[in-house]
């Protein structure tokens, strides 16, 4: 691997964020090119992006990424021209070129250049610049011809080029159709995972983007600046009331009220603070919600399914830990929806419904708390199905399955391994998808609902906190000792007498309306000792957790807190029901449950 | 800085002057590499952590960072004895992260020379770990133990601890 020769790192720096910034825009363009194909501004602006990243690469002499974006560019420059047509086959081959793209941004930036396969992918781009035929229907999606079955058999990650190099190929009107070698696999590029990268920083999978810089508007850094001048000014005030307080000044009559005054100064101006250092860690989910046009183009043509994406809300902003968290477990419910949900067309018109399915994903706002939601209009969650399948998985006994009400049968969708498929395929089937998805969500303090009707689709709501540094939080006391629950996960408090505990196999309920909450004894789980005598009334915290509930039994509730989450370190990292610890406002040290993890240990 | 007592070990570097920082554990006087030691405190008040070893202690809040509180008189199975004036923190430095070990007085920072130091004895008292015993220092009148405090923790434990 050589190093690369690049004198200026400033230079490459700022090449790689540029870089990074286009190849994400561009993907949702090409997306969106598809659709309205004479939309030239569109398509001037992907033609811009692709130029300039051609333009900045040979500047820095990246030969490889030259190449590919050059020829790139030729194509896209005959389709802006309109000496081509933009058809599936097409926009498969220049995504395919992306995805290289991105792959070679990814070495540079992974500071080790190698030699990567670009022939596959060129050769590929090759036949679309002499093609004169501006082939008014595209190339019907016939079965692979016996001659181009070779490529058939290539591994699994070059999922999408698949029919793109058939299709290429199969173009007869190119007079390039010179039986081309047969396209390598463009196995070599598929692979999104550079092998092995030295940096830390190169997180999972194909996220290309940078999260270790951040942009932020001159505005907001001005406000921020503003704020802190004022925060100077009361700490200056602070040291003057402290003065006035040494030198026995304490006893003036205004003492008080200048220092209630300067309380509640501060308090402001630090919320403040807060709420700008917050919101510039706030990036819109857009940029996760981006990927899913491309996913969900190439799942539908895999699939024989139509859909269409529909996404609201994208510009709802959230934390960034938020964001890098909720991209896997969307992606899942995606798939989901794209392979258990929807129906095939056929299926759609028999059952009445129009030949193309809709997927909504949705961002909202709600309070402190953001609500992505993720809706098909499928065939909708067979709960009879699922029960039946988890019987046979020996996961629940036919009684268990007798007294399931609606949602504790979709709970059971999240156990890991299930599955209603028969046969594991690529997409789905393994039983991991939905496990992953809790998992990712539990990890964020979200929750997650599911409204399903038969026949007529599902949706699939995830309530996530809008940040993770700092939460809201309800103190309670459990026999002497103050523990913090995150609100978030807190769906109401209730006052009970615990003469109203049932006791169900060892397990203490209480009926809350028309459920049944399983209690935990935060003082027995915890090991707290008994202070002073028994109280028959005590408070009962109803929390979620996912898609769980339960109701964590405590002395006393103290009040609601924001609170800023710290960790207790490596060595007490994995302390089963603690999530973390905060400190109070006199100082001591408060440790936060996780109401997750609480449930586990119960269990 | 990690290895600042692995040169201890090490025939060809016995003059090496190393610093330590000595302190008390039921009539036993103990030592630690000064480096590591970031601050020594009094005993504020300590929340305590459930479902942890008897010797952790808790946790307690130095200037807004959360640090576990490990005591060391349960840790080595020594009895227990009351908190009183003497009693101080020990913050240190444990491979990046900090960790407080209560400790029954600090007494000083000595200088010795890495050729002062001695192997353990074969068969120290049980409840020690051998493994982070890094020595002895036998002077004219005081006999010091020489710590390494980083492999106090075994392995096991430190699975226990974060696998629990």
């Amino acid at each position: 691997m050589p190093p690369i020769d690049c004198e200026d790192q400033e230079l490459l720096d700022g090449f790689l964020a540029e870089t990074t910034e286009l190849l994400e825009k561009l993907d949702d363009d090409l997306i969106t090119l598809e659709k309205s194909s004479d939309d030239t501004d569109l398509m001037n602006r992907i033609f811009r992006s692709i130029h300039t990243i051609k333009g900045a690469s040979s500047f820095l002499g990246f030969d490889l990424l030259v190449k590919v974006t050059h020829k790139t560019e030729d194509v896209l420059n005959r389709l802006r021209k309109g000496e081509l047509l933009v058809t599936p086959s097409i926009m498969d081959v220049i995504l395919e070129a992306t995805d290289l793209v991105k792959l070679l941004v990814g070495d540079i930036k992974a500071g080790d250049i190698q030699e990567r396969e670009t022939e596959g992918t060129i050769n590929k781009l090759l036949p679309l610049l002499t093609e004169t035929v501006t082939a008014p229907q595209p190339p019907a999606e016939v079965e692979t011809s016996p001659e181009q079955s070779p490529i058939a058999p290539q591994p699994e990650n070059s999922d999408s080029s698949t029919p793109a190099a058939t299709e290429t190929d199969s173009a007869p009107a190119a007079p390039a159709a010179t039986p081309l070698p047969v396209p390598k696999p463009a196995s070599d590029a598929a692979p999104k995972k550079a092998p092995a990268p030295p940096k830390p920083a190169d997180g999972k999978g194909d996220d290309l983007s940078d999260n270790t810089t951040v942009r932020v508007d001159v505005k907001r850094l001005d406000d921020l600046m503003n704020q802190v001048g004022e925060l100077v000014l009361e700490r200056n005030r602070m040291i003057q009331i402290n003065q006035d307080l040494q030198q026995n000044d304490a006893n003036r009559p205004d003492f008080h009220e200048e220092f209630g005054k300067l309380t509640k100064r501060m308090s402001f101006v630090t919320s403040e603070l807060q709420m700008q250092v917050l919101k510039m860690r706030m990036i819109p989910v857009e940029k996760v919600f981006k990927k899913f046009p491309r996913i969900v183009r190439s799942m539908s043509r895999d699939l024989g399914k139509e859909v269409d994406l529909q996404i609201v809300g994208e510009e709802t902003e959230l934390d960034r830990s938020v964001v890098d968290e909720i991209g896997d477990p969307l992606i899942h419910l995606i798939r989901n929806a794209m392979d258990h949900g929807l129906e095939t067309p056929e299926e759609r018109l028999e059952a009445g419904k129009s030949r193309c399915g809709t997927l909504v994903l949705a961002a909202i706002h709600e309070g402190n708390q953001i609500i992505i939601s993720m809706k098909d209009d499928g065939r909708g969650i067979d709960t009879e199905r699922v029960g039946r399948k988890a019987i046979e998985k020996g996961l629940i006994t036919e009684e268990q399955f007798a007294a399931m009400g609606q949602r504790e049968v979709f709970d059971l969708l999240f156990l890991p391994g299930f599955s209603t498929k028969e046969k594991t395929t690529d997409l789905s089937g393994r039983g991991v998808g939905m496990d992953v998805v809790k998992t990712n969500i539990k990890k964020l303090n979200g929750l997650i609902e599911i409204k399903s009707t038969k026949g007529l689709g599902s949706e699939f709501i995830l309530r996530l906190p809008l940040t993770l540094a700092i939460i809201q939080s309800l103190l309670v006391e459990v026999e002497g000792e103050i523990y913090s629950i995150p609100l978030s996960s807190v769906l109401e408090t209730l006052r009970v007498d615990q003469r109203q505990f049932h006791l169900i196999g060892g397990q203490e309920v209480l009926k809350l309306r028309d459920i049944v909450l399983p209690l935990i004894r935060l003082q027995k789980i915890f090991n707290v000792q008994q202070r002073g005598e028994a109280d028959n009334f005590c408070y009962v915290v109803v929390v979620g957790a996912a898609e769980k509930r339960m109701g964590l039994v405590v002395t006393r509730l103290v009040g609601q807190q924001e609170v800023a989450i710290k960790s207790l370190g490596n060595y007490l990292a994995n302390i089963p029901g603690i999530a973390g610890s905060t400190i109070l406002g006199d100082g001591r040290v408060a440790l936060i449950i996780d109401p997750v993890a609480m449930s586990e240990v119960c269990e | 800085m990690q290895n600042a007592l692995v040169p201890v070990n090490a025939d060809n570097l016995h003059d090496e002057l190393i610093q330590l920082v000595s302190f008390n554990l039921d009539q036993e006087e103990y030592g630690v590499d000064v480096l590591k030691v970031r601050e020594i405190i009094r005993m504020p008040i300590v929340t305590r952590v459930p479902n942890t070893p008897n010797y952790v202690e808790g946790v307690i809040n130095l200037r807004g960072k959360v640090v576990p509180i490990i005591c060391m008189r349960k840790k080595f199975g020594l009895s227990e004895a009351e908190n009183d004036k003497q009693t101080r923190i020990m913050v240190m430095d444990m491979d990046g992260e900090l960790m407080g070990f209560i400790v029954d007085a600090v007494s000083e920072v000595i200088r010795i020379s890495g050729s002062d130091i001695q192997p353990s004895p074969a068969m120290v008292a049980g409840n020690i770990d051998q493994e982070c015993i890094a020595g002895v220092i036998n002077q004219a009148e005081r006999l010091l133990v020489l710590l390494n405090l980083e492999k106090m923790f075994s392995r096991d434990e430190k699975n226990l601890f974060t696998g629990m």
